[in-house]
């Protein structure tokens, strides 16, 4: 594997990651705060899972680096600076109601399982390996936040009225997760990575009829980014935050860095 | 009339036929089961106990569930979800023990909500750093273990069975704890004053989670009686201390009990006095989270209304 | 019309261990739907290994009967009838018959039988599959208003749990890290 290649993984590696950390971090703030019993047990659940899989990646990224198991996720998770963080905006989102919830779960649930269905044929082997076996949590995950923004995009018109404002909040962040990183090129012609136009028309062609028939209205595209009036447009790359993230870090990151030469 | 007192004699000779033989059956060992006759007071002493059991574990999901996002390692925070969707797990298990028993659980919930409910005074306790999370598995879990392994022995089946069910997880989570506090008791010097303080400040709480001393306990009388409790507070809490004393002190870690001291002649940990004003004030709503757990609890329940409505509506 | 605030309708779960052997009352949940009461029932019974098949019902929908009501009273159109169950479809269709063979223990699966009502499947199971001893309780539920898990299921719903072994106590080897600390205190 040349340097750019391995850089190009890495990277990407690390996206998929962090994604999984901060969503977990997310759901996790949701314990013994859900509107039903079955539902605290189900939302620990999703967060145990997403911690696993971020797990998952941080090890391959350590494999990669040719550096320890046990010890490198953690230096990467507790250590690093917002700005190294490559993860999408969508998960550092506040965790608003139940229903913002629910849907920013679906909806990245649902890009999780086109990814991993295209990664488990991905020509680097660890990857491939992995999004097997992650792919197979994430089943799960799609079966309950898709069920949950049925029931409440067709439940009541308050829920239906709530799911509504949050997929108006959301969308606009979607497109992030199919934008092209740098080096991304290189993983797409050697085979590792699927080109992404596929992966985001897959998915288009998942979402939007589901949340058509769950009652809800789907923004419409526009074809030009940032000069449309009052609308808002997230920035596309991965290096770019919201501020949120600083305040979740400085949750995430903080016992370590009481002493860091310190086993925990 | 002379019809009616043959009656109402026959009625009462019945109702005491009936609890003899009742207790004949405790007597022999068998289990109640639901649909089972069963005095009144019997029935109101174990929704009692089993929904404030319950309750116990649903709050208990507050204090630690707090530490999941700041957990120092990403194994720690995959265990401590884990524990806390166990905890939730036997919240679930328990209140359908009590279901059985003809309350529902929307009865329960607003009995807990409206402080009406009592539940484990030692949830009432703030966790203030990482120690706290190590020290609640290993000592508060280990003192919850010894209780539920008693009352799996309870006359109630579907109690009894929650409990072999609940007692195999629960060994899980006083090891993690435990673990936790091996670690930082051999950490760094201020790891081991964190754990330290950490001990300091939960110990006398985790002491009187086993319930006032037996002679100033109102119910346990009736309880042992029909096999409800197999054993006393004092002997569950004297078991435990001398478990876990001699454990703690091997990893060099002190107890905030200047009174602590072996009976060589008893093979007894002898513990001082139980301060038993805060025992009494703080079960009865006024320690020092009772009020932020109940309004977050409270608020949890008001939010999550209208998904639940929605959910009643789709099916509706 | 706004309905009033609930806990939900209360679903038996019943779980099969591995596959042939007989599926077992483990427990219940509150949920909205049957697919809600799955999925719950997974996250909350479905932790640690050992599950190949997960069946939810309305708690509502079990027929249910105890050997002590049965000497009681007699098994007929009066007395012991359908009642809470609305079940009169008329039409014969399948029951699952679950029984518990002694009075502690849970309902287990013993077999099905078609029938035309609930109070006829217990007379068929009464005949069928009470034995030397007759078990103290039966439980009998419509086929059709029990949703199972499917096989396909399998892997994505109850395999992940196996992987998750940091929750089972054998993971933690407290007896050995003890011992280490303690010899490097020296004791006490």
């Amino acid at each position: 594997m040349n340097s750019s290649l391995r850089h190009a993984l890495s990277q990407h590696l690390l996206a998929l990651a962090d994604d999984e950390l901060i969503l977990g971090h997310r759901d996790s703030q949701w314990c013994g705060m859900a509107p039903l019993l079955e539902e605290d047990i189900a939302f620990a659940n999703l967060a145990l899972d997403e911690i696993g899989h971020a797990l998952v990646w941080y090890t391959l990224l350590a494999d990669l680096a040719g550096e320890d198991h046990y010890i490198y996720p953690d230096r990467l998770v507790y250590f690093r600076q917002i700005a190294d963080f490559r993860n999408v905006q969508l998960v550092e989102l506040p965790n608003g109601d139940w229903a913002f919830s629910m849907l920013r779960q679906y909806l990245f649930d649902t890009y999780e399982t086109v990814y991993l269905a295209a990664a488990v044929g991905s020509a680097h082997q660890p990857l491939a390996e992995a999004a097997a076996k992650i792919r197979l949590e994430e089943i799960y995950h799609y079966r309950h936040t898709s069920a949950w923004v049925r029931r409440l995009g067709l439940g009541s018109v308050e829920s239906q009225r709530r799911l509504q404002a949050a997929l108006d909040k959301i969308w606009p962040y979607t497109g992030q997760l199919f934008a092209l990183s740098p080096g991304d090129e290189f993983l797409v012609s050697a085979g590792y990575l699927p080109p992404s136009t596929i992966l985001s028309s897959t998915w288009k062609d998942q979402v939007v009829p589901f949340l058509l028939d769950c009652g809800l209205q789907v923004p419409v595209e526009s074809g030009d980014e940032d000069t449309q009036t009052g609308r808002f447009h997230p920035p596309l790359s991965r290096e770019r935050h919201t501020p949120h993230l600083k305040v979740l870090l400085r949750e995430l990151q903080s016992v370590p860095r009481l002493e860091p030469q310190a086993v925990w | 009339m002379f019809e009616k007192t043959a009656e109402s004699v026959q009625e009462e000779s019945s109702e005491a036929e009936k609890l003899r033989l009742f207790e004949a059956r405790i007597a022999r060992g068998e289990k109640i089961e639901p649909g089972d006759w069963m005095p009144a007071e019997y029935r109101r002493q174990l929704i009692r106990m089993i929904s404030q059991h319950a309750h116990s574990e649903i709050v208990g999901m507050l204090p630690e569930g707090a530490w999941i996002t700041r957990a120092p390692s990403l194994r720690r925070k995959m265990i401590l979800l884990a524990k806390v969707q166990d905890e939730a797990g036997h919240g679930q298990y328990l209140y359908h023990a009590a279901e059985t028993l003809g309350i529902s659980r929307e009865e329960m919930l607003a009995a807990l909500l409206e402080g009406r409910a009592k539940y484990a005074s030692v949830f009432n306790y703030p966790t203030l750093t990482w120690a706290d999370v190590g020290v609640i598995g290993y000592l508060v879990d280990f003192a919850a273990i010894l209780n539920q392994t008693m009352l799996a022995r309870c006359s109630y089946g579907p109690y009894a069975r929650a409990m072999v069910r609940i007692c195999a997880e629960e060994n899980f989570h006083k090891k993690q704890g435990q673990d936790i506090v091996i670690h930082l008791a051999s950490g760094t010097s201020s790891q081991k004053a964190m754990v330290q303080d950490s001990i300091n400040r939960w110990w006398w709480p985790t002491l009187m989670m086993f319930g006032p001393h037996d002679g100033e306990s109102p119910n346990t009388p009736v309880l042992v009686g029909w096999g409800i409790k197999t054993r006393t507070n004092d002997e569950l809490r004297q078991s435990f201390v001398n478990q876990i004393v001699p454990e703690l002190h091997s990893l060099g870690l002190s107890l905030p009990d200047p009174s602590l001291h072996y009976n060589k002649a008893t093979g007894d940990w002898i513990i001082g006095e139980i301060d038993w004003d805060e025992f009494w004030r703080v079960i009865n709503g006024h320690g020092p989270c009772n009020q932020e757990r109940m309004e977050a609890r409270r608020r949890a329940h008001e939010e999550g209304a209208w998904v639940r409505e929605a959910l009643s509506a789709y099916n509706g | 019309m706004a309905k009033p605030d609930t806990q939900l309708p209360r679903f038996q779960v019943f779980l099969q261990e591995k596959t042939g052997q007989p599926h077992q009352d483990v427990g219940s949940v509150h949920a909205s739907d049957p697919e809600m009461a799955l999925l719950n029932a997974r996250d909350v019974f479905v932790r640690r290994p050992e599950c190949t098949s997960l069946w939810v019902v309305l708690a509502d929908a079990i027929f249910s009967k105890t050997a002590q009501e049965l000497e009681e009273q007699e098994l007929g159109d009066k007395g012991l009838g359908d009642e809470g169950v609305k079940e009169e479809s008329g039409e014969v269709e399948n029951y699952y018959i679950f029984y518990k063979p002694k009075p502690t223990g849970t309902q287990t699966l013993v077999g099905e039988v078609p029938a035309a009502a609930p109070v006829e499947a217990l007379r068929l199971a009464l005949e069928r599959f009470s034995g030397d001893k007759p078990p103290s309780a039966w439980w009998i539920l419509p086929a059709r208003r029990v949703l199972v898990s499917s096989p396909d299921d399998i892997e994505s719903m109850f395999a992940p749990a196996q992987d998750k072994k940091f929750r089972l106590s054998t993971d933690f080897h407290t007896l050995t890290e003890m011992r280490r600390v303690k010899s490097e205190f020296g004791g006490q």
